[in-house]
């Protein structure tokens, strides 16, 4: 890991002194003990800032997307002949490829906007889980050593194996190794689990259906509608969200729990072949909810029936935007049968 | 419950004008009898059905959702009804996962000269959604 950071860090100031990027968005330090922040840096001795390591939890396509849409923005009002383009290089691991390929995908900006810094990743630390092995006490102190993070706490200094905090979706993630990369940080990180996928899934599709309700009744009746989640998601760009349209209003803003529901069920399903399960909006979200139970279906029915894995290729295009005269027709309802299979 | 007896299912069909929408004109010309619990929505096809309306119409209170279009290979876009068979297969199944009963959103196809289709279409669904009883979940007291 020191390695990578230490290559990552060469590349980024190399990519800056020969002026290929305008800015370079990666992360640095966290203002509190045990945390990583993203960064954006335009001079070359800034690299120096730059940290690769198990706190590094956010997805920086989302920032991508920012800094480039802005700018384009901000040259509508610019004559067309002296409009300039802006590179924007980022520090990508597996997932933030693939948001990225999915931003390329859906054309909002070009592979020429890019530059890609790819680090092989072998996951992160979630910090409800760190937060829960230190009994909910405030970290004073903590430093990585390897594979161990160290904290104090009031209670006194405990030890706690990365691999016992890894976020879920790391714990089984399918590619932790940039899908796309112009330079690359360090050699290809071993494979997670990918095997163990679907395994809640499937464990809930098992569930009685009333069990089921149930628990996403108990989910949803969790948020508070923050929208932290779909800040933190690189594949909620629209400048307008459905969530703000007023005409027609898609969801409603009462306390009756089900515009909640309705404002969850629309986010997630709009999320087919666009969520890369990096755990953004998991990690982000102030209450907890488990959203990633419900994201996860969307991406193994995809899978299933479309043989589409977000962002895990370029060429293949996401699952709703093209269709084959074959596809899986199951579940049409047929009279003369009486019925459908699913 | 006095209350239940007199409940009758309401369904939202969601059908494209070409075919699904012609199809149950000509069921009405040739006078077909079907149920009437079906409220109509027509659309210019079932590629311009937001899969939102189908969660929307649920939270509205109906009971069950129908969205019926032109056959595979029909399509009067060519292939509308191609990228909506995969955005509801998705939904269904996603639905279906978060505990709505399978029967409350129902796909199919009927074209314009299956008047006879449609009234079956109608019966079908109308006897599921009857089984299942009125819909309480996601649904927004008003
Ligand atoms: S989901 Fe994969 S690529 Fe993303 S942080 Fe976890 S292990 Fe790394
Ligand atoms: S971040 Fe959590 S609480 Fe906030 S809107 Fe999303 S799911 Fe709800
Ligand atoms: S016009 Fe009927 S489905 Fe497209």
């Amino acid at each position: 890991m020191e390695n990578i950071e230490k290559k990552m860090r060469e590349e980024a100031r190399r990519l800056l002194e020969e002026k290929r990027v305008d800015v370079l968005i990666g992360y640095e330090a966290g203002t509190l003990p045990l945390t990583a922040t993203p960064c954006f840096i335009t001079a070359p001795e800034e690299a120096e800032r730059l940290v690769w390591n198990r706190f590094c939890n956010h997805n920086l396509a989302k920032y991508v997307h920012d800094v480039i849409s802005q700018h384009r923005n901000s040259q509508k009002r610019v004559k067309p002949e002296d409009r300039k383009k802006k590179v924007v290089g980022v520090v990508a691991r597996g997932c933030t490829t693939r948001s990225i390929v999915i931003h390329l995908q859906e054309r909002q900006y070009g592979r020429d906007e890019v530059v890609i810094i790819g680090v092989p990743c072998t996951g992160y630390a979630d910090r409800r889980k760190v937060s829960q092995a230190l009994g909910g006490e405030a970290v004073l102190e903590g430093a990585l050593e390897g594979d161990v993070i160290r904290a104090v706490t009031e209670g006194g200094e405990k030890k706690i194996a990365v691999a016992d905090v890894l976020a879920d979706n790391c714990r089984t993630c399918r590619f932790n190794n940039p899908i796309i990369s112009d330079v690359m940080a360090g050699e290809a990180a071993p494979p997670m689990n990918p095997e163990a996928e679907y395994d809640e899934v499937t464990a809930f599709e098992n569930l009685p259906i009333e069990e089921r309700w149930a628990y996403f009744v108990k989910e949803m009746g969790k948020c508070i509608r923050c929208y932290a989640c779909r800040q933190a998601c690189p594949s909620c760009y629209c400048p307008v969200c459905f969530v703000e349209q007023s005409r027609p209003a898609w969801v409603g803003i009462s306390d009756d729990p089900s515009d909640t529901q309705v404002f969850q069920i629309m986010r997630l399903y709009h999320m087919v072949g666009r969520c890369v399960d990096c755990g953004s909006c998991v990690s982000v979200c102030p209450m907890g909810v488990d959203l990633r139970k419900f994201l996860k279906k969307l991406d193994k029915d995809a899978f299933e029936l479309f043989q589409n894995r977000a962002g895990s290729s370029l060429e293949d295009l996401p699952p709703l935007s093209r269709h084959r005269e074959n596809d899986n027709e199951d579940f049409i309802y047929h009279p003369e049968i009486g019925g459908h299979n699913t | 419950m006095s209350e239940n007896e007199a409940w009758e299912p309401k369904i939202v069909a969601i059908v494209c004008n070409w075919c699904t929408y012609a199809g149950a004109d000509l069921a009405g010309i040739s006078r077909i009898q079907y149920p009437p619990n079906v409220r109509i929505i027509r659309t210019p096809c079932t590629g311009r059905i937001n899969p939102f309306y189908i969660v929307k119409a649920l939270q509205q209170g109906a009971d069950g959702v129908l969205v019926s279009g032109c056959h595979p290979g029909e399509c009067h876009y060519l292939t509308g009804n191609l990228s909506a068979r995969r955005k509801f297969a998705m939904l269904k199944r996603f639905l279906n996962y978060l505990g709505l009963e399978a029967d409350r959103t129902i796909f199919t196809w009927v074209s314009a000269s299956e008047g006879e289709r449609f009234a079956n279409v109608i019966r079908g669904v109308t006897e599921k959604v009857r089984k299942l009883g009125p819909a309480t979940k996601l649904v927004k007291s008003l």
